[in-house]
């Protein structure tokens, strides 16, 4: 009998779990497979659009997850994160009254909140000369992007043979490599040039061979998040998964939910479909924080209906089909961004008969993720705000 | 200036095989193309090369002329056509009168049919609908548009032909009332030519009036918009027609990897601004699912619209207008070709050729319909195992395209445009629709230094926005999980949305 079952094991869901973990809690978490936060650049987005993202977040409609949760509970939550990256030795800096930018693959700047202390920079993008680095044989990394948008900078593409960047992450973790590559830099013969390399500077400890690099070498180096597979991305998974692992918590990895048993207005456990004997996770309370539609919490269909694919909740759906996105691709904000699960102030879904469920994450309704561009921010804000709420409960 | 005896204005199907037609009759001319190959109704067809059944009942004429170009081009074109065959279904509730009539009408102008019971016809095509009531096989077969017109214009070339896309004209000389040649610029650079000729021949198909009307002329047409959409599977190897007289959603061509399911007909003005509705995808679905049950709860990849260009006609339904084809003599030194088809595009030139040679005093016969086309013995397809030879160098996946294929193209005809490495390589044709793939390409053209950044960036942008319109009304279900991904990818991660440019 666990205290909590979180049903999701993206970032929301293994923040909550991390926060109960933390108070002593008994939890389990159920996931069907990698998140998405896998594929993001790995830096926490808070509030993008903005300069300020704390200060700025009472512009935000009253609907939105942000002002329901409250400006101190994000800013709780965005430390409690902070901190628990710091005991996994994934560092990021940043903080969240005031927004830093990075350098994109394609040569744009991103504007974000929390990075990730290997692709910090920590200088004028724009002004300074940049070198950047590439290796041979990466599909989804093009310097020349880079290079001829900016007025001073050159590239270099190294020959390590290795040719994908989940490969060359793990190189980088391997001294010898470590040290070929850190004699190839001292040889370039680009006096003052700040490094910018794609993010493959290892998986597990990308930090300490980053400050390798940057102690050999005296010279400013940073990462550049690539496109999916990202492994800032995956390093921040796994980070979160050791964590919780650390504190004693148990994960039902790739596992679809076959069954929901419940018991007046409690669910009481669910059913995990599996080859074998079915697994049966029984719990006190219950959080689901399976995502959207792009990770199947939510499921579209050609009728303007959308669902709810676990527990079949009622889903806010804005308009009919037609209406769902903008003409414009570029245009943030289709209206379908404003679908979700309708949550109360203490995160559990409105019109549900459970008393013991409660919701996280982009499956909210009104998030408006790329809108507001505040996606790992509120995944981790009422992730941690709906365990307080789950602790509450089981208190 | 280039001198030339005729210019054609257009590179679709029709402009395509009259270039290849006057090379064969030795005549020199000269092809313009403000696109790249197949950009207008021949590119947004259904890539189906007509058995001619479709039009038995309602128009026997082009019946015929389907069923004699179908048997020519699976000849001549063979690397172009697959040879599915083709069903039409009947389904409890459809007339068993105009069965009857259907089975004569074949006959009568030789399109042979074979009546097949639930069972045979389930065997065939296991998808199918099990309720139907019989199906009648007839020689339908799936075409490639695109390879048509390319080979077609490669066998010009080889005859000293020339061929200039992505060239458009902007204006149509004349003396003394007489058309003498035209004004081209090179869409990319601005780059202007002036061909002279001594005959223009405008083959350009729904734009037909507008470029009659550079030369003071008209060409009186209706145009008729028909959309389709693309399902993520092959859900059927033969053409699937619903017996019953011409109407939306009546068919589903199977084509590469994919399936094309269309159409509709709605009376368009302008061919240049038109796009699919959300209630067209509607129709064709729910039409379809009655043929195919699967076609609804599978992932459909696109929509897309072409407008057909048809003869004016004072009737309501586009579909009653016949798909003949005619040619105008402008009696300026212009012939405009319109309506038909592009199963009947051969033919059509061959006529256009005839009209020519009469005009010029020579005696040439037509030899398009014996002798294949070129390039064809090139085009081994693309084993798999060759393919996955490099792993690693595979830049599209959906398609296994590698970065050599996408080099080889750059290397052989030094494109500047996404479009022709699309049409020459299938990349971003899968079930990302370039979605990954795309960034790619324009990484490597920059390595090549075919394009600046700043360039591939706009290209970049407006690929997904043009994307995005095919896409848009495909978005449920699994497809719009998968469009969201992308808009992480480029909005989100990349920041494509308030991308600014550097100070420089």
């Amino acid at each position: 009998m666990y205290d909590a079952v979180i049903i999701g094991g993206g970032i929301s869901g293994l923040m909550a779990s991390l926060w109960l973990a933390t108070k002593g809690r008994r939890v389990a978490v159920v996931s069907k497979g990698d998140p998405m936060c896998c594929l993001s650049t790995g830096c926490i987005d808070v509030l993008g659009h903005t300069d300020s993202p704390l200060k700025d977040m009472k512009k935000l409609p009253s609907s939105h997850p942000y002002r329901m949760i409250g400006q101190d509970a994000v800013e709780e939550s965005l430390i409690f994160f902070k901190e628990i990256m710091e005991t996994v030795g994934l560092n990021y800096t940043g903080d969240p009254s005031r927004n830093t930018e990075i350098l994109t693959p394609i040569g744009t700047t991103k504007t974000t909140c929390f990075v990730p202390t290997t692709m910090q920079v920590s200088f004028d993008l724009e002004e300074e000369y940049i070198h950047v680095i590439s290796f041979k044989g990466l599909k989804d990394f093009y310097p020349s992007y880079i290079i001829s948008r900016k007025k001073n900078a050159s590239f270099s593409i190294f020959d390590m043979d290795v040719y994908n960047t989940m490969g060359l992450a793990h190189a980088f973790e391997e001294k010898a490599f470590l040290g070929r590559f850190i004699r190839m830099i001292r040889d370039l013969e680009v006096p003052n040039a700040k490094i910018a390399i794609p993010a493959v500077l290892g998986l597990r400890s990308p930090g300490r061979i980053t400050e390798e690099i940057r102690m050999e070498t005296e010279r400013d180096i940073f990462e550049i998040p690539t496109l999916p597979p990202s492994i800032p991305g995956l390093r921040l998974f796994r980070g979160l998964k050791k964590a919780f692992f650390e504190k004693g918590g148990h994960i039902y990895w790739g596992k679809e939910i076959a069954s929901i048993e419940k018991s007046g207005n409690k669910i009481e456990a669910i059913t995990l479909a599996g080859e074998g004997k079915p697994t049966r996770v029984h719990g006190k309370a219950f959080l689901l924080a399976t995502g959207s539609f792009i990770s199947g919490g939510l499921y579209a269909t050609r009728e303007s209906k959308a669902y709810e694919t676990v527990f079949d909740l009622p889903v806010y759906m804005p308009d009919k089909r037609h209406k769902w996105f903008n003409d414009d691709f570029f245009k943030t904000g289709h209206p379908i961004e404003r679908a979700g699960i309708q949550a109360t102030e203490s995160l559990r879904p409105k019109d549900s008969e459970y008393e013991n469920l409660f919701v996280s994450g982009s499956i909210l309704a009104f998030s408006e993720i790329m809108k507001y561009q505040c996606g790992h921010g509120l995944g981790i804000s009422t992730g941690v705000t709906a365990a307080k709420h789950m602790d509450g409960y089981l208190k | 200036m280039i001198k030339t005896d005729v210019i054609i204005i257009g590179g679709g199907a029709t402009g395509c095989g009259i270039a290849r037609d006057l090379a064969l009759r030795g005549i020199p001319h000269y092809l313009v193309e403000k696109g790249d190959f197949a950009a207008g109704a021949t590119g947004a067809c259904h890539g189906l090369l007509h058995s001619g059944a479709r039009y038995a009942v309602t128009d026997p004429e082009a019946a015929e002329e389907c069923i004699t170009e179908n048997m020519i081009l699976r000849k001549i074109a063979s690397k172009c056509v697959e040879q599915t065959g083709g069903l039409f279904v009947r389904l409890p509730g459809d007339s068993k009168r105009y069965r009857d009539r259907f089975l004569k009408c074949c006959d009568d102008v030789g399109i042979p049919t074979e009546v097949l019971s639930p069972t045979r016809a389930l065997e065939l095509v296991e998808n199918l609908n099990p309720t139907i009531e019989e199906a009648i096989m007839v020689p339908d077969c799936s075409i490639d548009p695109f390879r048509l017109c390319m080979l077609n214009a490669l066998s010009s070339r080889h005859r000293g032909g020339g061929v200039l896309t992505h060239h458009r004209v902007t204006q149509i000389l004349k003396e003394k009332g007489t058309c003498v040649g035209v004004r081209a610029e090179d869409t990319f650079t601005g780059q202007k030519k002036e061909i002279r000729a001594r005959l223009i021949v405008n083959a350009t198909g729904a734009w037909a009036d507008r470029v009659a009307s550079m030369a003071g002329s008209s060409v009186p047409m209706t145009l008729a918009k028909g959309s389709l959409i693309v399902s993520n599977h092959r859900l059927t190897n033969m053409v699937i027609n619903r017996l019953r007289p011409p109407s939306d959603g009546d068919i589903i061509v199977p084509n590469e990897a994919v399936c094309l399911a269309g159409t509709t007909s709605i009376n368009v003005k302008d061919p240049e601004n038109i796009s699919v509705e959300h209630h067209e995808v509607d129709l064709i679905t729910t039409e379809i699912e009655h043929m195919v049950p699967k076609f609804g709860s599978t992932r459909m990849i696109r929509a897309y619209c072409g407008v057909r260009p048809l003869l004016k006609a004072d009737i309501g339904d586009s579909r009653a207008i016949s798909r003949g084809f005619r040619i105008i003599d402008h009696e300026n030194g212009m012939l405009s070709i319109v309506g038909g088809k592009l199963s009947t595009y051969r033919l059509m030139a061959e006529k256009m050729c005839d009209l020519i040679c009469d005009r010029f005093g020579k005696k040439a016969t037509c030899t398009t319909a014996e002798v294949p086309l070129d390039g064809q013995d090139e085009l081994t397809g693309y084993p798999l195992s060759k393919r996955l030879k490099k792993m690693d160098e595979i830049v599209c996946e959906c398609e296994l395209v590698t970065r050599q294929n996408i080099e080889n193209v750059i290397n052989r005809i030094g494109p500047r445009h996404l479009e022709d490495i699309q049409h020459r390589t299938r990349l971003g044709m899968g079930p990302c629709q370039g979605g990954y793939c795309t960034y790619r390409a324009l990484g490597i053209m920059q390595e090549g230094g075919r394009i600046s950044s700043e360039e591939s960036i706009d290209i970049l942008k407006s690929f997904l926005q043009r994307r995005f319109k095919g896409i848009k009304p495909t978005l449920w279900g699994d497809q719009l999980r998968e469009e969201q991904l992308i808009e992480s990818i480029y909005v989100g991660i990349l920041n494509l949305g308030s991308f600014r440019r550097w100070r420089r």
